[in-house]
């Protein structure tokens, strides 16, 4: 199953399939297609979005997290 | 006859929280000057070692994720590359995780300055158990690649070694030993740094 990252639940995580943002942007972060990651937390209305990447924790705004689809790991 | 016959000026560059500053003053000591870097409020530090008749200006470049830059120390970082196109660059890498720290040093590969790579922070991926195979490491961006630690002050003198063995990167010949032309053991990937497996660079 295929969500937005803005849309992953806590502790959800799965692999990214496509940024439709600034890949620059989170690529130089280490979020990149292919890279597995876990929502850490989720703030409403504007973020931050907070995820782990191999063992690190990167921050976006929410608008950036909707941008990056994710397919997610099965429970 | 001037007391030191030979000056290097070397840019530390490197993410942030990597241990440039940490770095910078164990190589300096007490012989640093910080100033805002003109028309901004970000803070540039310089230093000099001095070895050997050898004289060696050091700046500890503010910390940066990408030259793309967003932020203010990014844009100082930019620019103080900019002006030193002679400079050998010092890429500092956290040895922990070295896979996020690359694309910043592919970034400043491009510009073409000699350049080595400092794997810093060596100590805590030890205590991690977190091993980076430093040989194929070097042997892939062709440039030296030194482990230190800041901390324990580790790996000081051979950094000051590898700024005569620094080399302006050849990109091309970078991205054909990546994409598979380094031989490796068998069945492992090149570049297997633990714990950062998958993902490929865009
Ligand atoms: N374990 C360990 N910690 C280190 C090492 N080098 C630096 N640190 C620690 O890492 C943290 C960041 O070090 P700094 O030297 O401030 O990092 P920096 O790269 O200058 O950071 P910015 O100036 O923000 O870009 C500090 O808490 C240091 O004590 C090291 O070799 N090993
Ligand atoms: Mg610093």
């Amino acid at each position: 199953m295929q969500k937005r990252l803005s849309e992953l639940e806590f502790s959800e995580s799965g692999t990214v399939r496509d940024i439709f943002a600034s890949r620059h942007e989170l690529n130089c972060l280490g979020v990149r297609v292919r890279k597995h990651l876990t929502m850490i937390t989720r703030q409403p209305i504007k973020g931050p979005v907070v995820v782990a990447v191999d063992d690190m924790e990167v921050a976006m705004g929410l608008e950036t997290a909707r941008c990056v689809i994710v397919e997610v790991d099965r429970p | 006859m001037a007391a030191h016959n030979h000056r290097y000026t070397i840019l530390m560059m490197g993410n942030p929280n990597v241990g440039k500053s940490a770095l910078f003053n164990r190589l300096t000591g007490a012989n640093a000057v910080v100033s805002n870097y003109p028309g901004t409020t970000v803070d540039v530090t310089r230093g000099f070692l001095r070895k050997e008749r050898l004289e060696y200006e050091i700046i500890d470049v503010p910390g940066a994720y990408s030259l793309e830059a967003r932020d203010a120390a990014e844009e100082v970082a930019v620019r103080i590359l900019g002006g030193h196109p002679d400079a050998v660059v010092m890429v500092v890498l956290d040895a922990t995780r070295v896979e996020r720290g690359l694309y910043l040093a592919l970034e400043v590969m491009e510009h073409g300055n000699p350049l080595f790579v400092a794997l810093n922070m060596i100590d805590a991926a030890r205590e991690r158990e977190v091993s980076v195979d430093v040989a194929t490491l070097q042997e892939i961006l062709g440039v030296p690649v030194v482990p230190t630690s800041a901390v324990r002050g580790e790996g000081m003198l051979d950094l000051v070694e590898a700024v005569h063995r620094a080399q302006p990167p050849d990109i091309a010949a970078i991205e054909a030993r990546a994409f598979g032309e380094v031989k490796c053991p068998a069945g492992e990937r090149p570049l297997s740094i633990a714990g950062t497996a998958g993902g490929v660079p865009e």
